[in-house]
């Protein structure tokens, strides 16, 4: 869990952009230990099955002592993971090269007990270079290499002078001291080690440069969204008392003058009162747009949806009459509840309706399909309006954004109410999606997640 | 004997917006820019009603008004609206029914300030002349 919980800031961690963090290694370390139980294991039956029903003459006691030892070590390191929380690269750094190099060690005493060049496993060195491949950089990988095939070497050539004792593993001709196999085994193995060094280095290095750059871009992101954000805040912000002032204002001076002024002047403070409420609405749009996810929690309650999609529906009622709308809820019978921020929640489903009151035809059909899904609630909105052409749904969430359908269908809108929906739903760890055909009408479907 | 109202608000035209409508609905008006200038006009001229801001100087202000208002023996009944423009600032929305257990104040009424509202929102706890 703690190991999970760590893995998930990965992306954007200090420090660590051009190389693993120490999150993303315990989870490799984690990855090696359940391999190295799966290689003690095959030793020890591999050695049994080649002595019981191969014939072959295998030191069973060398080996098995080896397996057991390999065993020890790697119940110690499990338990290190579990243990210890990953935190310091540089630790685990060294925890894993330390591993890796006592790997190396037993698997050159187990090859001296089983033949030597002659057992065709000496290729699990090269595995072990490609895990470095993984793990480290280019001098890293390379030294790992280096000590593979020092080791190897070693041992081959001391079987070959007689210093190290040689278990022969076929019936067939002695090979461990002929000189030309030794020679040709061993070139093609150095062969095949350096390349596969060679290649992990550079196809690591790669991903890496990939991979820096999708962190750098991922922050360069956010950080022009923030700016965006507070943008929007500052502006909001100074031009919100400004514009509900004029606005009451204006309507102060209507109500208490309006009926004795002339016809022309009077239309003028009404058209005014009509575009401030236009500049409230984008202000007050941008106050939620900007609203913080440090507020979400403050209202959190039991949200019953059932009754907040017949309130909003309710709401809308006049528009829906006056436009003939033909209003279908189909809701779950039992009321579905979600613990949420009301406000947003509100906010999200408020905005999706009354789009689809706005952008609907006359006489369209409006439909709020509500399915319960257990671990999330989707809240599908579908009229039969003026529809998004394709080239256009990739906007509609931009901020100010208003399809020339949309512009022509209605003055009213600010083009900040999808935004909001799109935003609240991040923000509540939910998403939107949207399906429309132009002229035919849209579906914008809301997933609630229940966390 | 004309019904006097207290406006406690920091923005002078919005006190003017409200003396505007109030005055031509028969009221008297009296009002102070701070809270605390506030809470002393309460306290001598016994107010008929209170119309607050709920953010002046701090985000909670009125608030503390309101507290300090429902304690004071002379002040306690007076009926308070509360004016706010804060569920877009803070994230807060107000729901006099739900909260009103710890809220102290009888009504909130939204700005931008519609005439029509206030008017009947004052009238609804006060009827102009006695």
């Amino acid at each position: 869990m703690e190991r999970r919980a760590a893995g998930a800031v990965e992306p954007i961690a200090p420090e660590s952009a051009h190389f693993v963090s120490a999150a993303s290694l315990r989870v490799r370390s984690d990855w090696f230990n359940r391999m190295r139980w799966i290689a003690a294991v095959g030793v020890v039956l591999v050695s049994l099955l080649a002595v019981e029903f191969g014939g072959v003459d295998l030191p069973l006691l060398p080996i098995m002592s080896t397996a057991a030892v390999l065993l020890a070590m790697n119940a110690s390191y499990t338990l290190r993971n579990r243990r210890v929380p990953a935190t310091d690269i540089r630790a685990e750094l060294v925890v894993v090269k330390l591993q890796m190099v006592l790997d190396l060690l037993l698997l050159t005493v187990l090859l001296s007990f089983s033949g030597g060049i002659e057992n065709p496993f000496h290729f699990v060195y090269i595995i072990h270079v490609l895990l470095a491949g993984l793990l480290f950089k280019g001098g890293e990988i390379r030294r790992m290499a280096l000590l593979a095939g020092l080791l190897f070497t070693a041992e081959v050539l001391g079987e070959a002078a007689g210093l190290v004792p040689h278990h022969h593993l076929a019936s067939g001709p002695e090979m461990s001291q002929d000189w030309r196999f030794v020679s040709s085994g061993l070139a093609a193995f150095w062969i095949v080690l350096v390349c596969c060094a060679y290649l992990s280095a550079s196809i690591m290095r790669h991903n890496r440069v990939i991979k820096d750059d999708l962190v750098v871009r991922q922050r360069q992101l956010m950080a022009a969204d923030k700016a965006k954000i507070d943008f929007f805040r500052y502006v909001s912000h100074e031009v919100k008392t400004p514009v509900i002032t004029a606005q009451s204002a204006v309507e102060a001076v209507l109500a208490v003058a309006g009926a004795d002024m002339a016809a022309k002047p009077r239309d003028l403070l009404l058209r005014t009162v009509e575009r401030l409420r236009q500049a409230t609405e984008i202000v007050q749009g941008l106050s939620d747009l900007t609203r913080g996810p440090l507020h979400q929690g403050q209202d959190v309650r039991d949200v019953n949806l059932n009754r907040l999609v017949a309130s909003l529906l309710d709401g809308q009622q006049s528009l829906i009459e006056t436009r003939g709308l033909r209003v279908e809820a189909r809701l779950p019978a039992e009321d579905v509840l979600l613990r949420a921020s009301e406000t947003m929640v509100e906010k999200v489903l408020g905005n999706l309706i009354s789009n689809a009151v706005r952008y609907n035809r006359d006489g369209g059909r409006l439909i709020v399909a509500m399915q319960d899904l257990g671990d999330a609630v989707r809240v599908a909105v579908t009229d039969e309006g003026i529809g998004i052409r394709p080239e256009d749904l990739g906007r509609i969430f931009d901020e100010f954004y208003r399809t020339p359908e949309a512009k022509a269908a209605s003055s009213l809108g600010t083009g900040l109410g999808l935004p909001i929906v799109k935003r609240f739903l991040e923000q509540m760890g939910g998403e939107i999606a949207v399906e429309s055909e132009p002229g035919r009408g849209s579906t914008f479907t809301a997933t609630l997640r229940r966390t | 004997m004309k019904r006097t109202i207290l406006v406690i608000d920091d923005d002078i035209d919005l006190v003017e917006i409200i003396r505007l409508t109030l005055e031509n609905e028969g009221y008297g008006v009296i009002d102070a820019q701070n809270g605390a200038r506030g809470l002393e006009l309460a306290r001598e001229r016994k107010p008929d009603l209170i119309l607050l801001d709920v953010m002046m100087g701090e985000i909670d202000e009125g608030f503390q008004v309101a507290y300090e208002l429902r304690k004071g023996d002379n002040t306690r009944d007076i009926p308070i609206i509360m004016l706010t423009a804060v569920a877009d600032q803070t994230g807060y929305a107000f729901d006099p029914e739900k909260d009103s257990d710890f809220l102290p104040v009888d009504e909130y009424l939204e700005k931008p300030v519609s005439p029509r509202r206030l008017v009947d929102l004052v009238r609804k706890h006060l009827p102009p002349t006695i």
